[in-house]
């Protein structure tokens, strides 16, 4: 279970998270959408300590993590994986190295033959194979959003956190991302909360979703109540959505 | 006027405070020995040719114009001492320093700042790692150890420029340029040199490594991280080479007292 509680976070002047709450269930896949700038990013970044909150708490499976220091996120970081909204892949290692990185780091006595396969079990579950020996800047945008998919997943993560994982790919493989979001949560009873603009995807697959504006939630609900929403924003994003059907 | 004061101080401050976590990172945590090799081939390679070339032409400088100054004194048998002691105590040091500065510095500012605004600094937190560990030490340790063998070259090509002017502009055999070598560069030279040699690398392995990793604001931001280091490291090691020449002078006094 994750909660957030009254979490503000500010960059100077700018105060983007003004106090959000909520709460998300183990196996649960919750959309945050919203609009460019509300803070979606800067909510991923602070579950995971790569930002830290001003004020409010995180809880996390019953541990409060606003008052961790660097060295105690190692350990929520190999639980938790996120896909960041650029492929963010290192550009001087190989495919399989950079898929290989984190096993090396989370899973230091595992064998070369033990990284092999899973490097290429989490190439196949993005639909990629064959490019292990290639470097990111000779692949596609496309296929590199999939290899940085296929790098968090290696590390087994019980909890996923998208930023925008389908920004920049085609149909196919958006629905393939989107119905490997679905296939974990339903085998691996994996978490996953998604950043994302499409609500198109977010009635297709979610659980639950939560609505920024400003910086404040303007709506925690259930797909089906998502729909009956009378918040202009949140009807704007349905018309988006219902358009691009 | 106050503002970019205050900002100019709680940069220095801020870039401190990375150097402690850096050096704090060096000494406690195990760095990856193929990593900083890799980072030492590298630096000592993208600039061996420009400091060989450099060096070459420094000597050669070096001779003709001490020429000009020991020929009234029939004093042209010094000239090789002369000139290899005024490479290897300052101008060698700091020809390589603005070499580095000018090639490595902007090279490494510009790739940790664009690791940073495409995330893949936060990337490799994310996957368990610690980037000053694995990014940061490396390029600093790299950078440093280079300089050495940077500095071992610069000097042998000053030499070699120097024989040649000395040959031709100068009249003096090769034999004649080598002779008061070891009598004037002496032991103190060679510890100056190389105190100045590490003090320049890890200003400008401070500065670019700093300024890289705090980078924000896209490809404007890495520009701007990059123009910042160039001036900084030039400041910084113009300041450094200030204080070392002190440092140097007031130990090699305490020194001879004793």
């Amino acid at each position: 279970m994750i909660i957030f509680s009254d979490v503000k976070k500010s960059f100077g002047e700018k105060h983007v998270l003004k106090g959000i709450s909520f709460q998300i269930k183990k196996a649960e896949i919750v959309f945050i959408l919203g609009t460019s700038g509300t803070g979606k990013s800067v909510l991923l970044k602070n579950i995971v300590g790569l930002l830290r909150p001003d004020s409010g708490e995180i809880w996390i499976d019953g541990q409060e993590k606003s008052t961790f220091k660097e060295k105690d996120f190692m350990g929520l970081r190999k639980r938790c994986g996120m896909v960041f909204q650029h492929p963010a892949l290192f550009d001087s290692l190989t495919v399989f190295d950079n898929i290989a990185f984190g096993i090396r780091k989370h899973y230091p006595k595992s064998t070369h033959q033990e990284i092999s396969e899973r490097v290429k079990n989490c190439l196949e579950l993005v639909n990629l194979n064959g490019i292990e020996s290639k470097f990111p800047p000779e692949i596609s945008y496309g296929m590199q959003k999939r290899v940085s998919l296929a790098r968090t997943l290696a590390i087994q993560p019980d909890i996923l956190l998208f930023d925008e994982p389908t920004t920049g790919l085609d149909p196919i493989s958006t629905n393939k991302v989107n119905h490997l979001i679905q296939e974990l949560s339903t085998k691996l009873h994996t978490t996953s909360i998604v950043v994302s603009h499409d609500m198109h995807c977010a009635l297709d697959i979610a659980d639950r979703i939560i609505v920024l504006d400003k910086g404040l939630v303007i709506e925690n609900a259930s797909v089906e109540d998502i729909k009956k929403s009378k918040h202009p924003l949140v009807v704007d994003f349905l018309k988006e959505a219902l358009a691009n059907e | 006027m106050n503002k970019k004061f205050y900002d100019i101080v709680t940069d220095v401050g801020e870039c401190l405070l990375f150097l402690k976590s850096v050096s704090h990172c060096a000494i406690t945590n195990k760095v990856s020995s193929k990593l900083v090799n890799e980072q030492i081939w590298k630096v000592t390679t993208q600039s061996a040719s420009t400091t060989a070339l450099a060096g070459f032409f420094v000597g050669a400088v070096m001779t003709v114009q001490f020429t000009m100054q020991v020929k009234e004194f029939g004093a042209l048998g010094y000239l090789g001492g002369l000139a290899t002691s005024g490479t290897i105590r300052e101008i060698g040091p700091l020809l390589i320093a603005f070499m580095l500065s000018g090639k490595i510095g902007a090279f490494t500012s510009a790739e940790l700042g664009t690791m940073k605004v495409t995330e893949q600094i936060d990337a490799i937190r994310c996957l368990g790692a610690d980037p000053i560990q694995e990014i940061v030490v490396p390029r600093f340790i790299g950078i440093i150890i280079s300089s050495f063998f940077l500095l071992i070259i610069g000097l042998l090509m000053s030499v070699g420029g120097g024989l040649l002017m000395g040959q031709v502009f100068s009249g003096i055999t090769p034999e004649q340029y080598i002779r008061h070598i070891p009598s004037i560069v002496t032991s103190f030279s060679i510890f100056n040199g190389l105190l100045k040699c590490f003090v320049f690398a890890a200003v400008l392995a401070t500065i670019c490594t700093y300024k890289g990793y705090t980078t924000t604001g896209g490809a404007k931001g890495v520009g701007q991280s990059v123009i910042k280091t160039a001036v900084g490291t030039m400041i910084c090691i113009v300041l450094a080479d200030w204080m070392t020449s002190y440092f140097s002078d007031t130990a090699l006094s305490l020194y001879m007292e004793w």
